[in-house]
Parts: structure tokens; C-alpha cells; sequence
């Protein structure tokens, strides 16, 4: 994270969007709650409207017509009076016609012979026209009306019936329904079937009542006949043309003649299903009409009636939303303002995490957690730039004295011989020496010089203890021996000499530790002395021996030491090995030694001819034994070969 | 290194055991010195369980020996073995100071 920018991992953000989820969480299950429950109410009210709608339809038509059906029923008990004459009969039909407006037409159809003897037909039929009522014979040749559906249903039923609408094309080409009633007379005694009378009824009022029916914007109703013809429907080519179940078959939907079946059964349902109209998701309630086993269907597409329930939710939503956007600014602007002085605390964290420890630390104004963090990290920042500070100037001062010990040591190894073959003008011996220092500044020294043109002084030493005391006090030993040397008669006045000069004064009990020789050239006598130094190796033929040692003090320890000069000599061939302890004492991993076992079983094996080839044998003895073992002290040794030729 | 004093006579007996080597010398110095500072002036060093001494070591006991030659007291070695035995004769240190095979024998006289 950045200080400066509210990136997605950012607290403000996370808090915000914790926040911020959970309240859409509760808007959205609240919206839901809230959509469906008034979805609900409102889905019921429209089921109670489209009852009452429908009872409101089915009164009013059942108000039209059963003052019709009443009055049929009246003319057919009027008819069972056999007294009436033909002329009586029509003019009853013709009054009827003229005294109720919603009968277009009446019919009295008797049996045949049932008026008069010789009369097989016998129908008046009165019917309004502009002029005025007119009276024709329905029956003829043409027109057996004994036969027609009308005449035929209310004989068989024994009660009147409405028949199925019809256009009626001699009556002005309007729509009609006929409510036909039998009529009974008594004849021996027994009550006969002697006729029918009908009337007809136009249906134009009934499909503008159903017309007239409003339900939401685009609902309608539909009106079907007992065998489920289509007596009203806003489709016009449907009417009279199809029943529901025709209509069911054309379209596949079997849904549709089940429903058709429960209307001309006279059942009530509300459901919902998709309009025959305009082919849209609609609530649909039928109910019988009371009249004719006719059924009255409603329909009213369901976005009209949710239209209220979406709009609330929508309203809702949109406040809602409004709301949500609000509370998103709040939080952002609450969880930014205190995550604010954080990502400042991380911004400057991060730069001085990179370095720049004077990177500023923005002040804290609060007591709260926040303001902890910062304090503590200001004192963190502190405590770092002080211990940076201090730790840079002990690097540096670090990295100055190891440096000044390399150059002491550099200085060190300057001042001890390595030029080889040193004397190549002298064929009488050959001598080489080499120094391998440890890590640490140490106090191993040797030297070799001429005191005069027989005379070839050799020394190896190893001063107590190491670092820069003991190079200087290295130094000062070599530059001591080389200056007594030539003033002194052998080599033990030369020690006596050194240590006299080495003590005195000597408060940090330093000491060394030499061996000194002093070899003829012409006749390979050595003279030697030593000062509690490891005692050298004698490499003689085939054998290698320790030069027996005297045992005496090292030198500087004390004033006033003696030392013993003895006396070897050399034959041809014969080398003489000095060393320091750092060889004997070696290590390996195991932390054994060398030891001096080991030094002199090599050295007499070794069949090496040249004073390089014997040290070179050794070192790498010692490298092999080590096996990577941290070197501990330096480790110094000088051969010595005396090969008794005569100068040149 | 590990070190036990007690007292045998008139002597302080310095157990030590463990190497003498650079990088302990000056552990040995300082027990010296903290039982100078107790008054002691004639010591007896038991060297019996120093099984290793560098020239460092050597060093640390003729520091040591130095200061109590300036009260005018005395160092004494016993228990030398081995190695240090060998780096005692070599380096001179068995003719610069008294050695004996025991504590007991040192603390004699």
C-alpha cells in the first residue's frame, strides 16, 4: 500500500465496502420483503375487483334479461288457454313485442295441427321493424321450424333454454340470442306439449356492458356461450365464429380448453395465464353469468396491475439508491478520515523504510491508537537514526583500523627478506624462508644477513601473543638483532644483548622467543643460541633429528638472562629446518595438532632436494592436515642447506 | 577457562583447568589479580587441568609474576603435564620460576 491514494486493499476501502455491504445487504432484503408483500396485497385487491366486477356484470345482464325470460314464461302459461284464437294469439305477440324494448321479435310456434286442424304450420311471428311491428308466418315449406334447434331443445327439455346466438340476417343483421319456452294445453285430461314461444333478444347491449368494462388500461372480458362460443370478445373475427375450444385446438393449448370446460360447467377461478389478446402475462377471472350457462371472463395484463407494487419499489429503489450513495460519500469521507493520519504514518514509514530516516513523521493530533502508532514510530524513527548514526561512525572507524592493521601487517611482512634465491653469487648454501600470517596482525619473524664475507647469521622467531603490540614488538626485535648483531662475538652475547635492551622497560611482559645461528660458509660450522624457541630440525642423510635444546629463558621477559652458545657443523647435503609453533600446532577440525611427530616422520621421509621444495613439502602437509581449518597463528619456517662447495 | 582457589599454609592455591591460549590468557591474569587484591602475595598455580598454553598464556603468567615481584611476593607452578610441561622447558619458564609435582609440595616452607 501506498501512502497517498485509497487503493482497493486500503483500510478506508475495506471498511467502506464492509459498511457499505451489509447496508445493501438489509436495502435489498427489505426491497424484496417490501415488493413481494405489496405485490401480494395488490394481486388480491385486483382478484376482489375483478369478483366484484364480475358480479356487477352478471346482475346487470341478469337484470336485462330476466324480465324477458319472465315475460316468455308468462305468454307460454297465457297459452295454455285453449280458448284463444289465432288472431288473440298474434296480437299477444305483437303487444309483447311493442311493450318491451329489449324483445326484438316473438314467436308462437305451435305442433303441427295444433292450432288448427287443417293448419300444419301455425307460427306468428311479430318483429320490430322502423315502420312499426310486423306480423309474418314463420312456417312454410321452406321452413319446417318443428326441426330447428329452437323449437326442438325446450320440447325435449320440458323447460325454456337461451339457444346459441346467431346472426340474424332477416332481423337487421344483428347478434341474437332466442329464449325459447314450451308451452303445455290439456287434452283428455293430460297435459300436452302444444308449442313454443320465443323471443329474441339483440345482444348489442350486452357486448357494450361488456364493452364498458374497465379493468386497468388495456383488461378486457369476453363473454362465451354455454357450448363456449364466443358471444362477445374484443377480437371481432373470434365472435360467433369460435368457441373457447375451437380456439383452444387452433393454438395447441390444452390449458385453455380445460379452462373452457370449468367456464361452461359454471366454475369461478381466478388465475393467471397469458391474454389471447395481446399475447401478455395477465390475471384471469371468470364467472358464471346466471344466464343461458353463459360465463363471463376477465382479463388484465399483471404489469398493469403491479404497475402500482413496481412503481413503489421503484421509488424505493430509488431513494433507496439516492440513500446508499450518501452513506457511501459518509463512509468513505469517515473510514478516509481515520485511516487518513494511517496511510500518512505508512507513507512516511515506506520512505523511511527506504532509507531517508529524516522523512518527516506527520504529527499526531489525537490520543487514540493512531496517535500511539505515531508517537511510537517518531521514537522508532529516532532510536534508529541515532543507533545508524553511531553505527556508521563505528563502521568507519572499524573500517579504518582494520585497515591501518593491513597496512601494519603489509609493513610487517615488508621488512622481512623475500627475495629468492637470496645469494645466488654463493654456491657454499642455499637458504629459503617463507610466512604464511593468520588472519590476525601476528609476531612470527626471521631474517638472515651476512656479518661479514664467511660469516651468515640466520634467526626464526615467535613473539607472545599477536596483534599490533606484537608487531611492534616483532619489529623492534628484528631491527635490534640486526643492529647488536655485527657488534656482538657469537650468537649468545647477541641474545644477551636483545633481551637486555628488549626488558628494559618492558611493562606489557612481551616476549620472544628465537633462534639464532650463525653459520661459517667456508667450513659449515654453525654457532648457535636459543631463547626458549622450538629447537630446529637437523635433516641429515636419511634421518631428521631435533638440535638438542638448553631449555633457556625467551627473550625480553627479564633482564639478565645468560645464554649458552653451542656449536654444530654442517656436512654437505646437511639442512637445518626452523619453524615456529604455528606449524606444530596446526589444527585440524578435530582440534588435533600437527605435532612434531608428524613434522620430523615427514621430514625424514622427505627425499627433496632445494631448501624451497622442503618448506613447500611442509606447508602444503600442514594445508592437507588442516583441511580448511582456520589458521590460528602464523606459521614461519626457514631452511637452511649447507652444500660445501668452495665459492666462487 | 575454569578456575578454584583455596588455601594450603601460607599460600593461595589458583586451580585452573582448560586451554591458555589467546583468547583465555587474560582470564588467568585476572584471577591472579583478584587474589592480590585479597592480600594474597605468595600463590600457587595448579596447572593440572591446563592441558593447553600459547605464548599468550606464557605471557599472562609472567605479567603475573612481574606485579607479585613488585610486592614482593611469588608465583609457584605445579601439575605441569604434557604439552604445557614441554612449553615450560622450552620457552625457559622452567628455569625462571619454582616447579613442583604437587600443591602440597609447593606450599612447603
Amino acid at each position: 500500500m501506498t501512502g497517498s491514494r485509497m487503493d482497493r486493499h486500503s483500510l478506508a476501502v475495506r471498511l467502506a465496502a464492509l459498511v457499505l455491504g451489509v447496508s445493501a445487504l438489509l436495502f435489498g432484503a427489505v426491497l424484496a420483503y417490501n415488493y413481494f408483500v405489496s405485490r401480494d396485497i395488490i394481486v388480491n385487491q385486483a382478484e376482489e375487483n375483478s369478483r366484484t366486477l364480475g358480479r356487477e356484470v352478471a346482475n346487470h345482464v341478469a337484470a336485462e334479461l330476466r324480465p324477458v325470460e319472465q315475460t316468455v314464461r308468462n305468454i307460454a302459461l297465457a297459452l295454455e288457454d285453449a280458448s284463444l284464437t289465432s288472431g288473440e294469439i298474434t296480437s299477444l305477440a305483437r303487444r309483447v313485442v311493442q311493450s318491451n324494448k329489449d324483445i326484438f321479435a316473438m314467436a308462437i310456434a305451435f305442433e303441427p295441427y295444433g292450432m288448427a286442424k287443417d293448419r300444419l304450420f301455425f307460427a306468428p311471428y311479430c318483429h320490430r321493424t322502423e315502420d312499426g311491428v310486423r306480423v309474418t308466418e314463420l312456417g312454410g315449406p321452406d321452413y319446417r321450424y318443428f326441426y330447428m334447434d329452437w323449437y326442438q331443445l325446450p320440447r325435449e327439455l320440458g323447460a325454456p333454454v337461451w339457444t346459441e346466438p346467431y346472426f340474424d340476417d332477416g332481423g337487421g343483421g344483428v347478434m341474437m340470442t332466442t329464449y325459447a319456452a314450451p308451452f303445455y294445453r290439456l287434452q283428455d285430461g293430460r297435459r300436452r306439449f302444444a308449442g313454443v314461444v320465443t323471443a329474441d333478444i339483440p345482444l348489442a347491449w350486452m357486448q357494450r356492458v361488456a364493452q364498458d368494462v374497465r379493468l386497468y388500461d388495456t383488461g378486457y372480458s369476453f363473454i362465451i356461450s354455454r357450448n363456449g362460443t364466443f358471444i362477445y370478445h374484443p377480437l371481432q373475427e373470434l365472435m360467433l365464429n369460435h368457441t373457447i375450444f375451437s380456439l383452444a385446438e387452433e393454438r395447441g393449448d390444452s390449458r385453455l380448453w380445460d379452462l373452457g370446460r370449468d367456464m361452461t360447467e359454471g366454475g369461478t377461478a381466478f388465475l393467471e395465464r397469458v391474454s389471447v389478446k395481446g399475447g401478455v402475462e395477465s390475471f384471469f377471472f371468470y364467472t358464471p353469468l346466471h344466464v343461458g350457462g353463459w360465463s363471463l371472463g376477465l382479463l388484465f395484463p399483471k404489469d398493469e396491475v403491479l404497475r402500482e407494487a413496481t412503481m413503489l419499489s421503484r421509488n424505493l429503489l430509488l431513494m433507496g439508491g439516492l440513500g446508499f450513495v450518501l452513506l457511501a460519500g459518509g463512509v468513505f469521507l469517515v473510514a478516509g478520515g481515520v485511516t487518513r493520519p494511517l496511510r500518512r504514518l505508512s507513507g512516511a514509514a515506506m520512505e523511511i523504510a527506504g532509507g531517508n530516516l529524516d522523512a518527516p513523521v506527520p504529527a499526531s493530533r489525537r490520543n487514540d491508537e493512531v496517535g500511539e502508532l505515531t508517537d511510537a514510530f517518531a521514537h522508532m524513527r529516532e532510536s534508529l537514526r541515532d543507533y545508524i548514526r553511531s553505527l556508521t561512525e563505528t563502521t568507519a572507524q572499524k573500517e579504518r583500523i582494520e585497515s591501518e592493521l593491513r597496512i601494519a601487517r603489509d609493513i610487517q611482512m615488508g621488512i622481512l627478506p623475500k627475495l629468492f634465491p637470496a645469494f645466488p653469487e654463493h654456491d657454499e648454501f642455499d637458504v629459503f624462508a617463507s610466512i604464511e600470517p593468520a588472519k590476525e596482525v601476528g609476531g612470527d619473524l626471521y631474517d638472515f644477513f651476512f656479518l661479514d664475507d664467511r660469516h651468515f647469521c640466520f634467526l626464526v622467531g615467535d613473539v607472545s601473543d599477536k596483534g599490533v603490540p606484537a608487531a611492534f614488538f616483532m619489529a623492534v626485535t628484528k631491527t635490534l638483532l640486526k643492529a647488536v648483531a655485527p657488534q656482538s662475538s657469537g650468537p649468545a652475547e647477541i641474545l644477551e644483548k636483545v633481551n637486555e635492551d628488549l626488558a628494559e622497560e618492558n611493562d606489557s611482559c612481551m616476549f620472544v622467543t628465537l633462534f639464532l645461528g650463525i653459520l661459517d660458509i667456508g667450513t659449515g660450522e654453525v654457532r648457535y643460541a636459543n631463547a626458549g624457541h622450538n629447537p630446529p630440525l637437523l635433516l641429515q642423510g636419511d634421518g631428521a633429528q631435533f638440535v638438542p635444546p638448553l631449555n633457556e629463558p625467551m627473550a625480553g621477559a627479564m633482564p639478565g638472562m645468560r645464554y649458552t652458545e653451542q656449536s654444530m657443523v654442517l656436512g654437505a647435503g646437511d639442512v637445518l629446518f626452523l619453524y615456529t609453533d604455528g606449524v606444530t600446532e596446526a589444527m585440524n577440525h578435530d582440534r588435533e595438532l600437527f605435532s612434531e611427530k608428524r613434522l620430523t616422520d615427514l621430514l625424514a621421509r622427505a627425499r627433496t632436494d632445494g631448501v624451497e621444495g622442503i618448506v613447500g613439502l611442509v606447508d602444503r602437509a600442514i594445508k592437507d592436515f588442516a583441511r580448511g581449518a582456520v589458521q590460528s597463528d602464523d606459521i614461519t619456517m626457514l631452511a637452511l642447506k649447507f652444500t660445501g662447495k668452495k665459492g666462487a | 577457562m575454569e578456575f578454584t582457589t583455596n588455601k594450603i599454609g601460607g599460600y593461595a592455591v589458583l586451580e585452573a583447568s582448560g586451554r591458555m591460549d589467546a583468547v583465555t590468557a587474560g582470564e588467568f591474569e585476572k584471577a591472579c589479580g583478584e587474589l592480590m587484591d585479597a592480600g594474597e602475595t605468595r600463590i600457587v598455580a595448579d596447572l593440572t587441568g591446563v592441558d593447553y598454553i600459547s605464548s599468550a598464556g606464557l605471557r599472562s603468567i609472567l605479567s603475573s609474576a612481574k606485579k607479585l615481584r613488585g610486592m614482593s611476593g611469588e608465583i609457584r607452578f605445579c601439575g605441569l603435564t604434557g604439552m604445557v610441561n614441554d612449553v615450560f622447558t622450552v620457552s625457559g619458564f622452567a628455569a625462571m620460576f619454582k616447579l613442583f609435582d604437587t600443591a602440597a609440595d609447593a606450599a612447603q616452607d
